[in-house]
């Protein structure tokens, strides 16, 4: 528990670090093609941008501490302001990526371990394969050229404009979902609803290929197990014994697995936003990003930091509930 | 996890898909009959900086801040000559003073009514607050100078009374009424705009054809129409939808289904070239003044010599350039104002012809004893100015090969990198790109071409400098387009940059909008008080 403080503050170091060795500064990238060298000069000065990096690394690391991300340079826009405001949108789509994962992946991962070597078995592991390892923006863009369009569904955005004005304008929990659910508009929520439906399963194809190789390679291993070859000696039909004895000790490890799959959503849901123009975190970064402002990233980056490490701790905390054998003493 | 858990689960999301299945068309159908209407929607891969005039330079920004707000003056689609907007009359009565008469009994969308006061205040704060993504350096000619403590010089404005504003600007400079025309002259409510520091972007109040219903920055502005506007830029449109998208292809996908109405900026030629293949939706053209060029430093051992300069200027290809690197969307340029602008001259035309001539180039570098081939490093960025950069270089590097006379070689950086390396004479030459701020040739001429333009190529020509001096106290028309011919042709025999291309502004339309091709002028300043969508 205690590691979670110097992890972060390694994390926040390198962070402050990189974007400084980085080449050029918020205010070249926003107005370099304009201006004259000495007014871009003169402009860094009143940011504060020309002292030096030791003042600005402690400044910024008391701001940190004060749970103070400051205002982003490029838009002046409170760095709290925007995980609040955009938050909820990535929120929706990890959980929703999540679910698709294990609808598709638990599913299939349990047919290719009951039947090993098939045809079945060699084509879901193929597929498990292929979301794994293909470019979400890639997949994404097929999804949106060869689902969205002939099914007429949403290519982009988490609402319709109309949708999104009047739910978004007046937002109760800052979670466009949950405030459209919250409006009584079912038009409204059905909207939202449809516009998570291609960005969750882009994102989710990603994941479930991991579920897909965990599902199947535990299943295989549970049914070599004493314990199920002793019910099969009982005369238990085989169905019963996968679903009682195989299947629910083969979905252990992958609670472990859902921990670090974490980080791994996260980093999709940044390349899943941008693809289809979603209003979340990981579009805010890549813009700030290019933008150089360095409180944003500075800020985001360290609340996704922080997530990862909250989420992976409650796996934690989950597992040793549901696996004696590795609760602490 | 128990069983009947896991089953829950998993009838709980298959009962969501099947709903979202079968609800998907009737929810189509009833946002296709919510934007039935006169309502319409623009997809932009602009983004926002700020609303508030004070803390934006850039055109995404402008664009809205034109709808929210009135300027003075203001430059109407497709001409080259301000008219009044907020003002009844703007004149000069000499070449350091403007005079300008408000149009009675205006108000802001709150209610509140314009006076003079309001146009002095929005000036100063402008200048006071000196944002760093500000563009305040545009009212340079009313700004005391300073740059710690800037602010607007003493007596600079003077408002004898309620709707009269007077400008004593600190030199002659006839190009202060297009600046007014820019977003940076955005008249602003005194009583609700701090005067020291920016306004909340949510908050802003203006008094242009449409007031902001709703903004959510990178997602979405709504524009409703002001019902105290009484000018003649009244919208069309009760309510405008402004989609922001992080780049191309989201927007490309957006306006094919039919999600938005309107794409302007950016769609790449490719997206461009299938859009008009399939036909489904108008892609419609207008002038642009965007222009690309290629910059000489004067610092490197190359770039110092004119012949070389020269040589170059000889051998590029703008059609080879427009038409492979481009598909066509851009127009070979000629000269460092683009068309359509008074005075303008294709100089480099005249002195280097319109297409590339070896024999010229040989002859150049030979009367200047250069040895060929001359070894050349040619700069570009490979993103920010979009993905077809690396083609125009291409081309560029191999019409230079061929000749013989170079052996060029390209090399790249990205943006914020490849600022510092050009002023680090990296490159013996190297591309940029730029937007007018306001419509007018010295917009061209001053910032390239004084003491080594603001990208500081170390060109410094005083009779140049004084042409410039001179152009912007010119007050008669026809002199001052003398004067900037004269620059112009000074420029093509110094060559101190290499005009490549001007681009188009393109937007791309559903069929049922009406007035996108009105407003595609080389301003980049899309009016959507113009535009209508039929039901």
């Amino acid at each position: 528990m205690l590691l979670i403080i110097p992890m972060m503050w390694v994390l926040l170091t390198m962070v402050f670090i990189l974007l400084r060795v980085a080449p050029g500064d918020p205010v070249s990238a926003a107005v370099g093609g304009k201006l004259d060298p000495t007014v871009i000069a003169a402009r860094r000065a009143s940011l504060g941008l020309d002292r030096p990096l030791i003042v600005q690394y402690f400044e910024y690391l008391g701001q940190v501490i004060r749970l103070d991300f400051g205002k982003t340079l490029s838009d002046n826009r409170p760095v709290l302001d925007i995980i609040r405001d955009n938050g909820g949108a990535t929120l929706t789509l990890t959980i929703g990526a999540f679910l698709f994962a294990l609808v598709i992946g638990i599913p299939l991962g349990l047919i290719a371990g009951r039947r090993r070597d098939s045809i079945a078995d060699v084509l879901i592991r193929l597929f498990g394969v292929i979301t794994y390892a293909a470019p979400i923006f890639f997949v994404g863009l097929l999804i949106q050229m060869f689902v969205a369009r002939p099914l007429g569904l949403p290519t982009s955005g988490i609402a319709s404009p109309r949708t999104q004005f009047m739910v978004g304008s007046a937002p109760k929990t800052h979670i466009l979902l949950f405030d459209a659910a919250l409006s009584g508009d079912g038009n409204a929520f059905m909207d939202v609803l449809i516009h998570h439906l291609l960005p969750c399963l882009t994102l989710g194809l990603l994941v479930c290929g991991v579920f897909i190789r965990l599902v199947r390679v535990n299943i295989l291993q549970t049914l070599q197990s004493d314990y199920v070859e002793a019910a099969r000696a009982r005369g238990i039909p085989e169905n019963k014994v996968i679903r009682d004895h195989a299947f629910r000790n083969a979905l252990v490890p992958v609670v472990t697995v859902i921990g670090l799959q974490a980080a791994m959503l996260l980093g999709g849901a940044v390349l899943t936003e941008n693809t289809f123009n979603w209003p979340g975190l990981g579009t805010q970064l890549v813009h700030y990003i290019e933008a150089l402002d360095y409180p944003a990233v500075q800020g985001l980056v360290t609340f996704f930091a922080a997530i990862v490490v909250v989420v992976s701790l409650a796996v934690d905390v989950i597992n040793a509930l549901i696996d004696p054998r590795v609760r602490y003493r | 996890m128990k069983k009947t858990a896991l089953v829950a689960l998993a009838a709980g999301v298959a009962t969501t898909l099947a709903l979202a299945a079968c609800t998907s068309s009737g929810t189509t159908s009833s946002s296709s009959a919510a934007t039935g209407s006169a309502d319409w929607i623009l997809g932009t891969s602009d983004t926002i900086t700020a609303l508030d005039p004070a803390g934006a330079y850039d055109i995404g920004s402008w664009n809205l801040q034109y709808s929210l707000f009135q300027q003075l003056v203001v430059m109407p689609a497709n001409s080259a000559t301000e008219t009044p907007d907020a003002a009844a009359s703007c004149k000069y009565d000499d070449p350091k003073t403007l005079t300008c008469k408000l149009k009675a009994n205006q108000k802001f969308s709150n209610g509140d009514v314009m006076t003079s006061k309001d146009v002095l205040f929005s000036m100063q704060r402008n200048l006071k607050i000196n944002d760093p993504n500000g563009a305040s350096t545009l009212l340079a000619s009313i700004s005391n100078g300073k740059t710690e403590g800037q602010d607007l010089a003493e007596g600079a404005i003077t408002t004898p009374d309620d709707t009269t504003v007077v400008f004593h600007l600190n030199a002659p400079d006839t190009t202060f009424i297009k600046v007014l025309t820019t977003a940076a002259g955005s008249i602003v409510d005194s009583k609700v705009f701090p005067a020291d520091k920016l306004l909340a972007d949510a908050s802003v109040i203006g008094s242009g054809p449409y007031a902001l219903a709703a903004y959510k920055p990178g997602e979405q502005a709504v524009l409703k129409k002001n019902p105290n506007y009484a000018g003649d830029r009244m919208g069309k449109a009760n309510q405008i939808f402004v989609q922001f998208y992080k780049d191309a292809s989201p927007l490309k996908q957006a306006v094919s289904a039919g999600e938005v109405d309107v794409a302007w900026r950016t769609l790449s030629p490719v997206d461009l070239a299938d859009l008009k293949t399939k036909g489904q939706q108008d892609v419609v053209e207008g002038q642009g003044s965007e222009f690309r060029y290629w910059v000489w430093g004067f610092n490197s051992a190359v770039g110092k010599e004119a012949a070389v300069r020269k040589a170059a200027a000889y051998l590029i290809d703008r059609d080879a350039i427009a038409t492979k690197a481009y598909n066509g969307n851009v127009t070979p340029s000629y000269s460092i104002v683009p068309p359509g602008f008074a005075g303008q001259k294709d100089s480099f035309k005249t002195v280097y012809g319109a297409t590339p001539n070896l024999e010229a180039a040989k002859k150049v570098l030979a009367d200047a004893g250069v040895t060929t081939p001359v070894p050349l490093t040619i700069g570009y960025t490979p993103q920010h100015y979009g993905p077809n950069a690396v083609d125009e270089t291409t081309q560029l590097m191999n019409q230079l090969n061929a000749s013989g006379l170079f052996t060029a070689k390209m090399t790249s950086a990205e943006w914020k990198q490849y600022q510092t390396l050009y002023k680090q004479n990296a490159y013996d030459l190297w591309m940029l790109g730029w937007y007018p701020d306001f419509l007018d040739a010295d917009n061209y001429l001053a910032p390239f071409l004084v003491k080594g333009g603001f990208f500081k190529n170390g060109y410094n020509n005083d009779q140049v400098n004084s042409w410039v001096g001179a152009e912007q106290a010119e007050t008669d028309t026809a002199k001052r387009a003398t004067i900037l011919g004269q620059l112009q042709d000074q420029a093509a025999a110094d060559v101190p940059l290499i005009p490549s291309w001007n681009g188009k502004n393109i937007a791309v339309s559903s069929k049922k909008v009406a007035g996108v091709k009105d407003t595609l002028d080389p301003s980049y300043i899309f009016r959507m008080w113009m535009v209508s969508k039929s039901g």
